[in-house]
């Protein structure tokens, strides 16, 4: 592929082919870059420029001289080359221009940046950059945002977009969130092992936020949803390759995996909503499927007792092998939901949880439990309880109340595809003759 | 006796910070420094690099920010030896930060040390630790607190504790605020929360790690909120 000088006969479309080997660059390199450079030199600014600075040069002359063999050390070396230039035009940092100038003379000549050691010598530093974004003493937005900018590369205005806040807000915050990392003396390492049990579940509900955020696509721009959901899943396997005692990691990875085999089947053609029960299984991505269960099965085989995120990743997976809907295994799935219940004491599992009994046992045994919750009242304004109940009782029968059920429901929803959905529910109970 | 000067700077009174609240500043140092009237004192960042340790059901939890909402907020310290609480109140009235927002004067106790704080130490990074009252937890659960001593010689043994002292009871403090160079005098704490300041610790750490570290070690963090500041370093921006 790489070709020299005047002998570059595939540079007739060569711009379009690099540009696309740069993309795939920048998703695989960007976050070993800013990690790499941000512990040589503890200047985050200086490391997302540099970041930046060697992929506009990639694009420039990975056209002209030809891809380089091994693109993500080219990238490394030409970032940290950048980050010695303005650190010496600074002249105030002459420790940490020595650290870099060493490492980069071991590997290369400037005007050829093509290393002369094999780039796995490159510490990976992401980790200790994963658990600084995902400080605890940072707020959960500022981590996110963080998390996006830093690890992924996605830009500011991009981050706006996905969470559908002014650009200027997501800067300060992000400008925020770097100062209290000086000011307060954050550290950026890996926290020990004994540490890890308090410290992995945070960074998980990070990534697990961020796939939402995308997964959901009630609003936004959908296609950097989709990049969110894209991105959260690279950075989780990332975690997981670095962590490979925490079986956590493997689990969210299996969820993410689970949920996003099945996205093609989630929205018909109008965009609209299809519950799981009314989607084309042929469309879910069975080769996808395969990757998460391997990774269920990597954590469960770990023996330790399983966490939330493989609990559910085995409830999504029941759904994944029912080749119809009526072939799911509802009892088994109404027990992972109870032992999830038990594990998080949460109303919304507990909501799920009666979803699955009345499958498994009948729209009355799950009408019984949605008593207790809507008693209980910790799901108030939340239109999926009304809705639920309005299935159970459209399933036995109790057109009226049905009715008025979707009707309350459809009055809480948040979305427009959800009001549509309840809607047309609504409409069908009333054609219905009672 | 010793007092705490809290000094809570009002954002929107910061642009009254000019030359003359400068030199002012200068001066008072200067003076309560030469008549051993200051036995330490420091800025320490803004609340927004605050962040509040506690542990509830056994679970250690961390938040950005500081230990309660308030429209003025904690910018600093100073430990004056004073006669009377009337006298330190007056040297209140003559600093600036009771122009640009408000000072909280707190009696120590009558064992607390009046010992100053050492130099900074080289790569290591001080916090003020507020220890505060959690209005959520149940005032009859503080019978059950822990003694401090074992979390005192603990930390002062590792030497991350550099000084430390509980305050006497808010309802004694008096707060100082000077507006149109008339001194407002008001009995009780500067804000008005129903979390409260109940003592402080001067740490030095290598990172906020360690500091979140020892603030969960001490006995309040089951009872109420330990808030860790970053000091701001001498003439630093």
């Amino acid at each position: 592929m790489r070709t020299r000088g005047g002998e570059a006969p595939a540079a007739v479309t060569a711009t379009d082919v690099v540009g696309t080997v740069v993309a795939d660059a920048f998703r695989e390199e960007w976050g070993r870059i800013t990690a790499a450079l941000i512990h040589q030199t503890a200047d985050w600014d200086l490391a997302e420029e540099c970041a930046q600075d060697a992929f506009t040069q990639a694009l420039r002359r990975w056209p002209r001289d030809g891809v380089p063999n091994r693109p993500g050390a080219w990238l490394m070396t030409v970032a940290r080359n950048g980050a010695i230039d303005r650190l010496r035009r600074s002249s105030t940092y002459r420790a940490k221009v020595e650290e870099l100038a060493v490492m980069a003379a071991r590997e290369t000549d400037t005007d050829n940046p093509e290393p002369a050691v094999d780039d796995s010598a490159v510490p990976d530093e992401r980790l200790r950059l994963i658990f600084t974004c995902c400080h605890p003493a940072l707020a959960m937005e500022a981590r996110v945002a963080l998390t996006l900018r830093t690890l992924t590369g996605l830009s500011t205005a991009e981050i706006a977009r996905a969470f559908l806040v002014p650009e200027a807000t997501m800067a300060k915050r992000l400008v925020r969130a770097k100062q209290k990392i000086a000011n307060a003396r954050i550290p950026y390492r890996v926290p020990r092992a004994s540490a890890l049990p308090e410290r992995v579940p945070g960074v998980l509900a990070v990534l697990y936020l961020v796939f939402n955020e995308g997964y959901a696509a009630s609003a936004g721009d959908d296609l950097i949803r989709r990049d969110l959901c894209d991105r959260a899943v690279i950075l989780t396997q990332v975690l997981a390759e670095l962590l490979p005692g925490e079986p956590e990691a493997k689990g969210l990875l299996a969820l993410m995996l689970f949920h996003r085999a099945r996205q093609a089947a989630r929205v018909d053609d109008q965009g609209d909503l299809v519950t799981l029960e009314d989607q084309d299984r042929a469309r879910w991505d069975q080769a996808q499927m395969g990757v998460a269960r391997r990774y269920l099965a990597e954590a469960l085989a770990a023996g330790q007792r399983p966490g939330q995120y493989q609990v559910q990743a085995a409830i999504a997976e029941c759904h994944a092998a029912a080749p119809v809907a009526q072939a799911t295994d509802w009892p088994r799935i109404a027990r992972l939901y109870q032992y999830l219940a038990d594990m998080t004491g949460s109303p919304v599992v507990e909501l799920n949880r009666a979803v699955a009994v009345a499958m498994a046992d009948g729209p009355a045994a799950g009408l019984a439990l949605l008593r207790r919750l809507e008693a209980d009242g910790a799901l108030a304004g939340y239109y999926l309880l009304p809705a639920t109940r309005a299935d159970f009782l459209r399933r036995l029968g109790r057109l009226e109340e049905a009715a008025r059920a979707y009707e309350e429901a459809a009055a809480l929803a948040g979305t427009a595809p959800e009001r549509r959905f309840l809607n047309a529910r609504l409409a069908e109970v009333r054609s219905q003759p009672a | 006796m010793r007092y705490m000067l809290i000094h809570a700077a009002d954002p929107d009174l910061a642009g009254l910070w000019d030359d003359e609240a400068q030199a002012t500043f200068s001066d008072w140092v200067e003076e309560t420094i030469r008549t051993r009237v200051n036995l330490q004192g420091s800025r320490v960042r803004p609340s927004a690099d605050a962040t509040t340790v506690k542990i509830r059901g056994g679970e250690l939890i961390i938040t950005d920010g500081p230990y309660a909402e308030t429209k003025e907020q904690v910018a600093g310290y100073d430990l004056l030896e004073c006669a009377s609480l009337d006298e330190a109140v007056r040297w209140a009235g003559r600093h600036p930060s009771s122009w640009t927002g408000a000072i909280e004067v707190r009696a120590l106790p009558e064992w607390a040390p009046a010992e100053p704080l050492p130099a900074p130490a080289d790569g290591k990074v001080r916090y003020m630790m507020l220890v505060c009252t959690d209005p959520a937890v149940d005032p009859r659960e503080f019978d059950r607190v822990e003694p401090v001593d074992p979390w005192v010689e603990e930390s002062d043994g590792k030497g991350i504790r550099l000084y430390g002292s509980e305050l006497e009871p808010p309802g004694s403090a008096r707060t100082v605020r000077v507006r149109k160079k008339q001194a407002i005098v008001t009995d009780g704490p500067f804000a008005e929360t129903k979390e409260q300041i109940a003592g402080f610790d001067v740490l030095e750490c290598d990172d906020l790690d360690e500091a979140i570290e020892v603030a969960r070690r001490h006995p309040m963090a089951r009872l109420g909120l330990l808030e860790v500041r970053p000091f701001w370093p001498f003439g630093a921006d």
